[in-house]
Protein backbone atom coordinates (compact mmCIF):
# COMPACT_ATOMS: atom_id res chain seq x y z
CA UNK A 1 0.00 0.00 0.00
CA UNK A 2 2.84 2.41 0.93
CA UNK A 3 4.45 1.76 -2.47
CA UNK A 4 1.53 3.39 -4.25
CA UNK A 5 1.59 6.31 -1.82
CA UNK A 6 5.33 6.80 -2.24
CA UNK A 7 5.05 6.66 -6.04
CA UNK A 8 2.49 9.46 -5.97
CA UNK A 9 4.63 11.44 -3.54
CA UNK A 10 7.73 11.04 -5.70
CA UNK A 11 5.73 12.32 -8.69
CA UNK A 12 4.47 15.32 -6.69
CA UNK A 13 0.84 14.06 -6.74
CA UNK A 14 0.25 14.88 -3.10
CA UNK A 15 -3.53 15.01 -3.21
CA UNK A 16 -3.68 11.51 -4.69
CA UNK A 17 -1.13 10.26 -2.17
CA UNK A 18 -3.26 11.75 0.61
CA UNK A 19 -6.33 9.94 -0.72
CA UNK A 20 -4.44 6.68 -0.16
CA UNK A 21 -2.88 7.69 3.17
CA UNK A 22 -6.23 8.24 4.91
CA UNK A 23 -7.76 4.76 4.43
CA UNK A 24 -4.40 3.08 5.00
CA UNK A 25 -3.63 4.80 8.30
CA UNK A 26 -6.89 6.13 9.77
CA UNK A 27 -7.51 3.16 12.10
CA UNK A 28 -3.94 2.93 13.36
CA UNK A 29 -3.76 6.69 13.87
CA UNK A 30 -7.05 6.56 15.78
CA UNK A 31 -5.92 3.62 17.97
CA UNK A 32 -2.63 5.36 18.76
CA UNK A 33 -4.52 8.55 19.64
CA UNK A 34 -6.94 6.55 21.78
CA UNK A 35 -4.12 4.83 23.67
CA UNK A 36 -2.72 8.27 24.57
CA UNK A 37 -5.93 10.25 25.15
CA UNK A 38 -8.06 7.41 26.55
CA UNK A 39 -11.23 8.92 25.15
CA UNK A 40 -12.97 7.94 21.92
CA UNK A 41 -14.25 11.39 20.93
CA UNK A 42 -10.97 13.10 21.79
CA UNK A 43 -9.04 10.43 19.87
CA UNK A 44 -11.25 10.94 16.83
CA UNK A 45 -10.74 14.71 16.97
CA UNK A 46 -6.99 14.16 17.30
CA UNK A 47 -7.05 11.80 14.31
CA UNK A 48 -8.85 14.48 12.25
CA UNK A 49 -6.29 17.08 13.32
CA UNK A 50 -3.45 14.67 12.54
CA UNK A 51 -4.67 14.14 8.97
CA UNK A 52 -5.13 17.90 8.45
CA UNK A 53 -1.50 18.35 9.49
CA UNK A 54 -0.45 15.53 7.20
CA UNK A 55 -2.31 17.22 4.33
CA UNK A 56 -0.44 20.46 4.95
CA UNK A 57 2.94 18.82 5.48
CA UNK A 58 2.82 16.12 2.81
CA UNK A 59 4.62 18.22 0.13
CA UNK A 60 7.49 18.59 2.62
CA UNK A 61 7.78 14.85 3.34
CA UNK A 62 11.28 13.99 2.13
CA UNK A 63 11.22 10.23 2.67
CA UNK A 64 14.14 10.23 5.11
CA UNK A 65 11.92 8.44 7.65
CA UNK A 66 9.41 5.74 6.73
CA UNK A 67 5.98 7.21 5.96
CA UNK A 68 4.39 5.33 8.89
CA UNK A 69 7.03 6.57 11.33
CA UNK A 70 6.41 10.14 10.13
CA UNK A 71 2.63 9.80 10.44
CA UNK A 72 2.82 8.29 13.95
CA UNK A 73 5.19 11.06 15.07
CA UNK A 74 2.63 13.66 13.90
CA UNK A 75 -0.11 11.71 15.71
CA UNK A 76 1.85 11.58 18.97
CA UNK A 77 2.67 15.30 18.77
CA UNK A 78 -0.96 16.15 18.12
CA UNK A 79 -2.07 14.07 21.12
CA UNK A 80 0.62 15.47 23.40
CA UNK A 81 -0.43 19.00 22.46
CA UNK A 82 -4.00 18.05 23.34
CA UNK A 83 -2.86 16.66 26.70
CA UNK A 84 -0.84 19.83 27.34
CA UNK A 85 -3.88 21.92 26.44
CA UNK A 86 -5.97 19.96 28.94
CA UNK A 87 -3.38 19.97 31.73
CA UNK A 88 -4.53 23.13 33.57
CA UNK A 89 -7.91 21.51 34.18
CA UNK A 90 -6.60 18.11 35.30
CA UNK A 91 -7.60 17.10 38.77
CA UNK A 92 -8.30 13.56 39.79
CA UNK A 93 -9.96 14.81 42.96
CA UNK A 94 -12.48 16.81 41.00
CA UNK A 95 -15.11 14.41 39.63
CA UNK A 96 -16.14 16.99 37.02
CA UNK A 97 -12.63 17.40 35.60
CA UNK A 98 -12.03 16.46 31.97
CA UNK A 99 -9.45 13.85 32.92
CA UNK A 100 -11.73 12.25 35.49
CA UNK A 101 -14.55 12.20 32.94
CA UNK A 102 -12.25 10.61 30.40
CA UNK A 103 -11.20 7.96 32.89
CA UNK A 104 -14.82 7.30 33.77
CA UNK A 105 -15.81 7.20 30.09
CA UNK A 106 -12.96 4.84 29.38
CA UNK A 107 -14.17 2.47 32.06
CA UNK A 108 -17.80 2.92 31.08
CA UNK A 109 -17.10 1.98 27.47
CA UNK A 110 -15.69 -1.41 28.52
CA UNK A 111 -17.26 -4.43 26.92
CA UNK A 112 -19.20 -5.51 30.02
CA UNK A 113 -20.21 -4.46 33.48
CA UNK A 114 -17.99 -7.24 34.73
CA UNK A 115 -16.64 -6.24 38.15
CA UNK A 116 -13.36 -8.03 37.44
CA UNK A 117 -12.88 -6.15 34.18
CA UNK A 118 -13.91 -2.95 35.86
CA UNK A 119 -11.33 -3.52 38.56
CA UNK A 120 -8.64 -4.35 36.02
CA UNK A 121 -9.36 -1.12 34.12
CA UNK A 122 -8.99 0.84 37.34
CA UNK A 123 -5.65 -0.85 37.91
CA UNK A 124 -4.53 0.08 34.39
CA UNK A 125 -5.42 3.68 35.21
CA UNK A 126 -3.00 3.45 38.13
CA UNK A 127 -0.04 2.57 35.88
CA UNK A 128 2.48 5.24 34.81
CA UNK A 129 1.38 6.98 31.61
CA UNK A 130 3.91 5.36 29.28
CA UNK A 131 2.97 1.88 30.55
CA UNK A 132 -0.75 2.64 30.17
CA UNK A 133 -0.21 3.77 26.57
CA UNK A 134 1.82 0.67 25.73
CA UNK A 135 -0.71 -1.68 27.36
CA UNK A 136 -3.72 -0.12 25.65
CA UNK A 137 -2.02 -0.06 22.27
CA UNK A 138 -0.67 -3.61 22.62
CA UNK A 139 -4.14 -5.09 23.11
CA UNK A 140 -5.73 -2.77 20.55
CA UNK A 141 -3.16 -3.90 18.01
CA UNK A 142 -3.76 -7.59 18.72
CA UNK A 143 -0.60 -8.08 20.77
CA UNK A 144 1.82 -6.95 18.08
CA UNK A 145 5.04 -5.70 19.68
CA UNK A 146 6.35 -4.51 16.30
CA UNK A 147 3.29 -2.35 15.60
CA UNK A 148 3.39 -0.85 19.09
CA UNK A 149 7.12 -0.11 18.74
CA UNK A 150 6.55 1.61 15.38
CA UNK A 151 3.59 3.63 16.63
CA UNK A 152 5.22 4.74 19.86
CA UNK A 153 8.53 5.40 18.10
CA UNK A 154 10.43 3.12 20.50
CA UNK A 155 12.86 0.25 19.97
CA UNK A 156 11.26 -3.19 20.12
CA UNK A 157 13.20 -4.18 23.27
CA UNK A 158 12.01 -1.06 25.09
CA UNK A 159 8.38 -1.86 24.27
CA UNK A 160 8.79 -5.46 25.45
CA UNK A 161 10.31 -4.29 28.74
CA UNK A 162 7.64 -1.63 29.20
CA UNK A 163 4.84 -4.15 28.69
CA UNK A 164 6.48 -6.75 30.86
CA UNK A 165 6.89 -4.28 33.71
CA UNK A 166 3.29 -3.09 33.24
CA UNK A 167 1.84 -6.60 33.40
CA UNK A 168 3.98 -7.57 36.36
CA UNK A 169 2.83 -4.45 38.11
CA UNK A 170 -0.80 -5.28 37.34
CA UNK A 171 -0.28 -8.77 38.75
CA UNK A 172 1.00 -7.17 41.95
CA UNK A 173 -1.84 -4.65 42.08
CA UNK A 174 -4.42 -7.35 41.44
CA UNK A 175 -3.62 -9.17 44.69
CA UNK A 176 -3.39 -6.46 47.37
CA UNK A 177 -4.34 -8.91 50.15
CA UNK A 178 -1.33 -11.04 49.36
CA UNK A 179 0.81 -7.89 49.27
CA UNK A 180 -0.25 -7.09 52.78
CA UNK A 181 0.39 -10.66 53.86
CA UNK A 182 3.81 -10.75 52.17
CA UNK B 1 3.74 -1.58 43.16
CA UNK B 2 4.86 -4.21 45.59
CA UNK B 3 4.88 -6.96 43.01
CA UNK B 4 8.53 -7.69 43.74
CA UNK B 5 7.60 -8.83 47.22
CA UNK B 6 5.79 -11.84 45.75
CA UNK B 7 7.49 -15.09 45.20
CA UNK B 8 7.82 -14.67 41.44
CA UNK B 9 8.99 -17.25 38.95
CA UNK B 10 12.54 -18.54 38.81
CA UNK B 11 14.64 -15.58 37.66
CA UNK B 12 16.01 -17.19 34.51
CA UNK B 13 12.55 -18.37 33.39
CA UNK B 14 10.48 -15.20 33.61
CA UNK B 15 10.95 -13.86 30.07
CA UNK B 16 10.84 -17.36 28.60
CA UNK B 17 7.51 -17.97 30.32
CA UNK B 18 6.08 -14.84 28.72
CA UNK B 19 7.41 -15.83 25.31
CA UNK B 20 6.05 -19.33 25.79
CA UNK B 21 2.59 -17.90 26.46
CA UNK B 22 2.87 -15.60 23.45
CA UNK B 23 4.06 -18.43 21.23
CA UNK B 24 7.33 -16.73 20.27
CA UNK B 25 9.73 -19.04 22.15
CA UNK B 26 11.89 -21.36 20.05
CA UNK B 27 10.75 -25.03 20.09
CA UNK B 28 13.79 -26.42 21.94
CA UNK B 29 13.70 -23.77 24.68
CA UNK B 30 9.91 -24.13 24.89
CA UNK B 31 10.28 -27.86 25.59
CA UNK B 32 12.81 -27.15 28.38
CA UNK B 33 10.59 -24.48 29.95
CA UNK B 34 7.49 -26.71 29.79
CA UNK B 35 9.37 -29.48 31.58
CA UNK B 36 10.60 -27.01 34.21
CA UNK B 37 7.12 -25.58 34.78
CA UNK B 38 5.72 -29.03 35.42
CA UNK B 39 8.13 -29.48 38.29
CA UNK B 40 8.14 -25.89 39.65
CA UNK B 41 5.03 -24.71 41.52
CA UNK B 42 6.29 -21.09 41.64
CA UNK B 43 6.70 -20.84 37.87
CA UNK B 44 3.41 -22.68 37.34
CA UNK B 45 1.54 -20.27 39.59
CA UNK B 46 3.20 -17.24 37.99
CA UNK B 47 2.43 -18.48 34.49
CA UNK B 48 -1.23 -18.97 35.39
CA UNK B 49 -1.40 -15.54 36.94
CA UNK B 50 0.29 -13.89 33.98
CA UNK B 51 -2.04 -15.68 31.56
CA UNK B 52 -5.02 -14.52 33.60
CA UNK B 53 -3.89 -10.87 33.53
CA UNK B 54 -3.15 -11.11 29.82
CA UNK B 55 -6.56 -12.58 29.02
CA UNK B 56 -8.26 -10.14 31.40
CA UNK B 57 -6.64 -7.14 29.70
CA UNK B 58 -7.53 -8.40 26.24
CA UNK B 59 -11.15 -8.78 27.33
CA UNK B 60 -11.50 -5.70 29.51
CA UNK B 61 -9.77 -2.96 27.54
CA UNK B 62 -12.18 -1.03 25.33
CA UNK B 63 -11.78 -1.43 21.57
CA UNK B 64 -13.34 1.74 20.19
CA UNK B 65 -13.81 2.22 16.45
CA UNK B 66 -13.83 5.30 14.29
CA UNK B 67 -17.16 6.84 13.33
CA UNK B 68 -18.45 5.72 9.96
CA UNK B 69 -18.39 9.31 8.68
CA UNK B 70 -14.78 9.98 9.73
CA UNK B 71 -13.42 10.17 6.18
CA UNK B 72 -16.37 12.18 4.93
CA UNK B 73 -15.89 14.78 7.66
CA UNK B 74 -12.17 14.86 7.02
CA UNK B 75 -12.61 15.41 3.27
CA UNK B 76 -15.10 18.22 3.99
CA UNK B 77 -12.53 19.86 6.25
CA UNK B 78 -9.70 19.39 3.74
CA UNK B 79 -11.84 20.95 1.00
CA UNK B 80 -11.89 24.25 2.94
CA UNK B 81 -8.08 24.39 3.15
CA UNK B 82 -5.79 25.91 0.52
CA UNK B 83 -4.01 23.36 -1.61
CA UNK B 84 -0.50 22.88 -0.21
CA UNK B 85 2.28 24.19 -2.43
CA UNK B 86 4.42 21.50 -4.04
CA UNK B 87 8.16 21.75 -3.64
CA UNK B 88 8.53 21.23 -7.40
CA UNK B 89 6.18 24.19 -8.02
CA UNK B 90 8.24 26.35 -5.67
CA UNK B 91 11.43 25.33 -7.47
CA UNK B 92 9.92 26.08 -10.90
CA UNK B 93 8.72 29.47 -9.66
CA UNK B 94 12.21 30.32 -8.33
CA UNK B 95 13.75 29.23 -11.66
CA UNK B 96 11.34 31.46 -13.59
CA UNK B 97 12.14 34.42 -11.32
CA UNK B 98 15.88 33.82 -11.81
CA UNK B 99 15.49 33.69 -15.60
CA UNK B 100 13.50 36.93 -15.57
CA UNK B 101 16.18 38.67 -13.49
CA UNK B 102 19.02 37.49 -15.75
CA UNK B 103 17.08 38.62 -18.83
CA UNK B 104 16.49 42.08 -17.35
CA UNK B 105 20.19 42.44 -16.49
CA UNK B 106 21.18 41.40 -20.03
CA UNK B 107 18.82 43.93 -21.63
CA UNK B 108 20.12 46.64 -19.25
CA UNK B 109 23.74 45.84 -20.16
CA UNK B 110 22.91 46.01 -23.90
CA UNK B 111 21.17 49.37 -23.48
CA UNK B 112 24.16 50.72 -21.51
CA UNK B 113 26.58 49.59 -24.22
CA UNK B 114 24.47 51.24 -26.92
CA UNK B 115 24.21 54.51 -24.99
CA UNK B 116 27.96 54.48 -24.30
CA UNK B 117 28.62 54.02 -28.02
CA UNK B 118 26.24 56.83 -28.99
CA UNK B 119 27.72 59.12 -26.32
CA UNK B 120 31.30 58.43 -27.36
CA UNK B 121 30.49 58.99 -31.04
CA UNK B 122 28.72 62.27 -30.22
CA UNK B 123 31.67 63.51 -28.16
CA UNK B 124 34.15 62.58 -30.92
CA UNK B 125 32.05 64.25 -33.61
CA UNK B 126 31.67 67.37 -31.45
CA UNK B 127 35.42 67.60 -30.86
CA UNK B 128 36.18 67.08 -34.55
CA UNK B 129 33.58 69.69 -35.55
CA UNK B 130 34.99 72.17 -33.03
CA UNK B 131 38.55 71.53 -34.29
CA UNK B 132 37.42 72.03 -37.89
CA UNK B 133 35.71 75.34 -37.05
CA UNK B 134 38.83 76.44 -35.21
CA UNK B 135 41.08 75.59 -38.16
CA UNK B 136 38.79 77.32 -40.65
CA UNK B 137 38.56 80.46 -38.57
CA UNK B 138 42.19 80.86 -37.57
CA UNK B 139 43.98 79.01 -40.36
CA UNK B 140 46.87 78.88 -37.96
CA UNK B 141 46.40 75.42 -36.44
CA UNK B 142 48.49 73.51 -39.04
CA UNK B 143 51.33 75.94 -38.34
CA UNK B 144 50.94 75.48 -34.59
CA UNK B 145 51.00 71.68 -34.95
CA UNK B 146 54.24 71.86 -36.78
CA UNK B 147 55.87 74.22 -34.32
CA UNK B 148 57.48 73.57 -30.92
CA UNK B 149 54.06 74.00 -29.16
CA UNK B 150 52.79 70.86 -30.90
CA UNK B 151 52.79 68.78 -27.66
CA UNK B 152 50.86 71.44 -25.74
CA UNK B 153 48.19 71.68 -28.47
CA UNK B 154 47.74 67.88 -28.78
CA UNK B 155 47.65 67.56 -24.97
CA UNK B 156 44.95 70.23 -24.85
CA UNK B 157 42.86 68.36 -27.43
CA UNK B 158 43.29 65.06 -25.51
CA UNK B 159 42.30 66.72 -22.22
CA UNK B 160 39.23 68.24 -23.89
CA UNK B 161 38.15 64.79 -25.17
CA UNK B 162 38.72 63.22 -21.72
CA UNK B 163 36.73 65.99 -19.99
CA UNK B 164 33.91 65.58 -22.51
CA UNK B 165 33.81 61.80 -21.83
CA UNK B 166 33.81 62.42 -18.05
CA UNK B 167 31.02 64.95 -18.43
CA UNK B 168 29.00 62.43 -20.48
CA UNK B 169 29.49 59.76 -17.85
CA UNK B 170 28.44 62.13 -15.06
CA UNK B 171 25.36 63.27 -16.94
CA UNK B 172 24.37 59.70 -17.81
CA UNK B 173 24.66 58.50 -14.21
CA UNK B 174 22.26 61.23 -13.14
CA UNK B 175 19.71 60.43 -15.82
CA UNK B 176 17.31 57.48 -15.39
CA UNK B 177 18.75 55.60 -18.32
CA UNK B 178 19.37 52.25 -16.62
CA UNK B 179 17.11 49.40 -17.67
Amino acid sequence: MDDGIERHLAAGRHARAFDLVVPAYKDRVFRLAYSILKDRAAAEDAAQETFVRIWKALPGFDGRAALGTWIYAITRNTCLMELRRRRPTVSFDDPDSTEAQHAAASIATGPAEDPEHDNLLRLVEALPRNQQEAVRLFYLEDRSYETVAEQLGMPLGTVKNLLHRARKRLMGLARPDEVKAA
Amino acid sequence: MNEMSFAGPCADCEHDLVELLEGSLGPERARVIRLHVESCPRCRAWRAEFAAIDAGLAAALPRPALSADFEHRLQARIATLPRPVNRSDLRASADREHERLVDTLRRGARRHALLDGIGSAAVAISVLAAARVLVEQTGALPLLLEGPQRLVILGGIGTAVALAALAWTAVRSRLPLAG
